[in-house]
């Protein structure tokens, strides 16, 4: 054990989120580069509690997870509460890319995210996980252009029958209606509800529901959608947080998104339904028109990345990518205006 | 993971092989006959169990815990740790692990005193002898030796389904899931998956109870040898309660126990 504080050379400070400090290191014994997650040790109280369960949850899942789309746990170190996770390292994440105005999204590009995401996200459902916190902060990308899906702090195993869940779940401008109203009984929906969130974010360059506070929430996505009802919604006001908001007459897609393809608006209205049970699941999403129509996803190596991490690759370009480049005539894809 | 056992690590990785098992065994069995070692195993087992009743805590998480238990040390020779500590340690992650409630250090120390004083004092004559610390520093520490792999399937939900195809009443429910809880009493959760021990233990409880279901059995695509291997397990274990008065022998088992060389202070 005392070899592996010292197998993961820190190389640079990556960001800080409420449990934990990450890392950019080197593991010394493969040269690879990798992503050290450093659990905070939090309070002399919380150190009672041993290993924190944010973690536990992490190591428990990733270690039976193995999928292209999937953050890969590599390995798990420290001492008592000191717990370090490594995991692949990813050179930036949805969030960064949509935020950045120097990148454009073409439809090809959003596809190859969306279905990647989508791709990753079957396989976790498949194998009963709920992750409870999609948004494109969570959604990594490597400078391959390889989508993961990461961060599986609120991640739960479902599908057992009467178990009671927490609603307070998932960033709140990505949280489905039902976890607003108060569901304590949810599956696979709470995560398709955020995919269709993060796939508007990807088209308008800003949040869909920037929701202030939950009732600020709802109303923002009955703007949009119109009021759910005991009809379309059956045992709605049965939710333990239901309240009647003042009606709202919906708007269609097509007005908000004006420049999305009809298959592409599909996609959104399939999985932003109000009714968790007639949401699309991840298998009938991937079915869809939009995901064979023209134009193709654009290829891993082409789909467009924040400045700074070519930058880095064009200081060092390793001899693959220069071949790549050779063949490829550069690596910038083309300018296409969605 | 209830959706896939034949890619967890639990089928990959902690389905060991009696040979491997024996072989790592070596340094404990020259000084402990593999009667009195099972005789240990069987004592913690209802350490873990009692611990876990007292604690509220449901049978799965109880199961788990005892299976983490069986995993270190069958990698590990028992004076790594003493069993003592390990026991609650295993009940203390796997409460985490399996996410039904946490329970605070502070209670499980406090469980500890009182099981040991009020149910143990046959095997200890002193008291519950570790603190908060002790058992944080072993958690990592078993976290470590179980290569980070926690989710453990158990037999309890295969057999469910098994008596419930079979079409038959609580009883053979009933007995039958006690048989699978005395199963952990035994190498056979190291050895066999879970659906293969629920088989076996169903089938003991048709003995047991004289219901013929021989055509139901006859039916299942399962290597029939396996089975009868995992039986044969817990027949022995019920052979050998009948001779045992742990009240009386447990002591000096424990006292011929391996152990680890540091004395815990305080």
């Amino acid at each position: 054990m005392s070899n592996k504080l010292t197998r993961y050379e820190k190389i640079e400070f990556l960001g800080e989120g409420q449990f934990a400090t990450v890392y950019k290191a080197r593991d010394v014994e493969t040269d690879n580069i990798v992503a050290v997650k450093k659990i905070k040790m939090g309070s002399r109280q919380e150190a009672q509690d041993g290993i924190n369960r944010t973690a536990l949850r992490e190591i428990k899942l990733l270690q039976e997870l193995h999928h292209r789309n999937v953050i890969g746990l590599l390995d798990v170190f420290g001492h008592m509460s000191n717990v370090s996770l490594v995991f692949d390292f990813m050179d930036t994440d949805l969030e960064v890319i949509i935020k950045d105005n120097t990148i454009i999204l073409t439809t090809g590009n959003i596809k190859a995210y969306i279905i990647q995401t989508l791709q990753g996200l079957d396989y976790l459902h498949r194998n009963w996980v709920l992750h409870r916190d999609l948004k494109p902060n969570n959604l990594l990308v490597n400078s391959n252009g390889v989508l993961k899906i990461g961060d599986f702090g609120l991640a739960k195993l479902y599908g057992s029958p009467n178990r009671i869940n927490t609603h307070q779940v998932v960033t709140r401008w990505y949280r489905c209606p039902e976890l607003l109203f108060g569901a304590k009984l949810y599956s696979t929906g709470v995560d398709m509800w955020a995919v269709g969130c993060i796939l508007a974010e990807l088209l308008l360059r800003v949040p869909l529901f920037p929701g202030e506070s939950d009732l600020d929430q709802l109303t923002k996505i009955f703007a949009v959608f119109g009021n759910p009802t005991e009809e379309n919604w059956p045992g709605l006001k049965s939710l333990s947080d239901y309240v009647e908001f003042k009606p709202f007459t919906p708007i269609p897609l097509k007005n908000i998104f004006t420049a999305a393809g009809d298959d592409l608006l599909d996609v959104l209205e399939g999985l932003l339904v109000l009714n968790p049970l007639k949401r699309f699941e991840c298998s009938k999403c991937l079915a869809m028109p939009f995901f064979s129509n023209k134009p193709a996803p654009t290829p891993g190596s082409k789909l467009p990345l924040p400045q700074n991490i070519r930058k880095t690759e064009v200081e060092r370009p390793t001899l693959k990518r220069k071949l790549l480049d050779a063949v490829e005539g550069g690596s910038l894809s083309k300018r296409l205006f969605f | 993971m209830a959706g896939n056992f034949w890619q967890s690590s639990h089928h990959q990785q902690w389905l060991l092989d009696k040979q491997d098992l024996i072989r790592e065994r070596q340094h404990d069995l020259q000084l402990l006959t593999e009667e009195e070692y099972q005789k240990i195993f069987i004592f913690f087992a209802s350490v873990i169990q009692t611990l876990g009743e007292q604690l509220k805590l449901r049978q799965q998480v109880i199961a788990t815990a005892t299976v983490y238990f069986k995993r270190f040390y069958a990698k590990n020779s028992l004076k790594c740790i003493d069993p003592l500590l390990l026991a609650p340690t295993c009940i203390f992650l796997a409460s985490k692990v399996e996410e039904f409630g946490v329970i605070s250090n502070s209670r499980l120390i406090t469980t500890c005193q009182t099981v040991i004083k009020n149910k143990f004092s046959y095997a200890y004559s002193q008291e519950f002898p570790y603190r908060t610390n002790h058992i944080l520093e072993c958690e990592f520490y078993l976290l470590e030796n179980l290569d980070c792999c926690l989710i453990v399937y158990q037999p309890y939900r295969p057999l469910l389904q098994l008596v419930q195809d079979m079409g038959q009443e609580d009883q053979l429910l009933t007995l039958a899931w006690r048989i699978v809880n005395d199963s952990l009493r035994t190498d056979v959760c190291l050895l066999y998956p879970p659906y293969q021990i629920a088989i076996g233990c169903l089938q003991i409880a048709c003995v047991i109870l004289q219901k013929d279901h021989k055509a139901w059995f006859a039916e299942l695509n399962v290597d029939i040898e396996r089975i009868q291997e995992i039986a044969r397990y817990v027949i022995n274990l019920f052979e050998l309660w009948k001779t045992y008065d742990e009240k009386k022998e447990i002591q000096g088992l424990l006292n011929k126990m391996p152990k680890p060389k540091p004395a815990p202070q305080r």
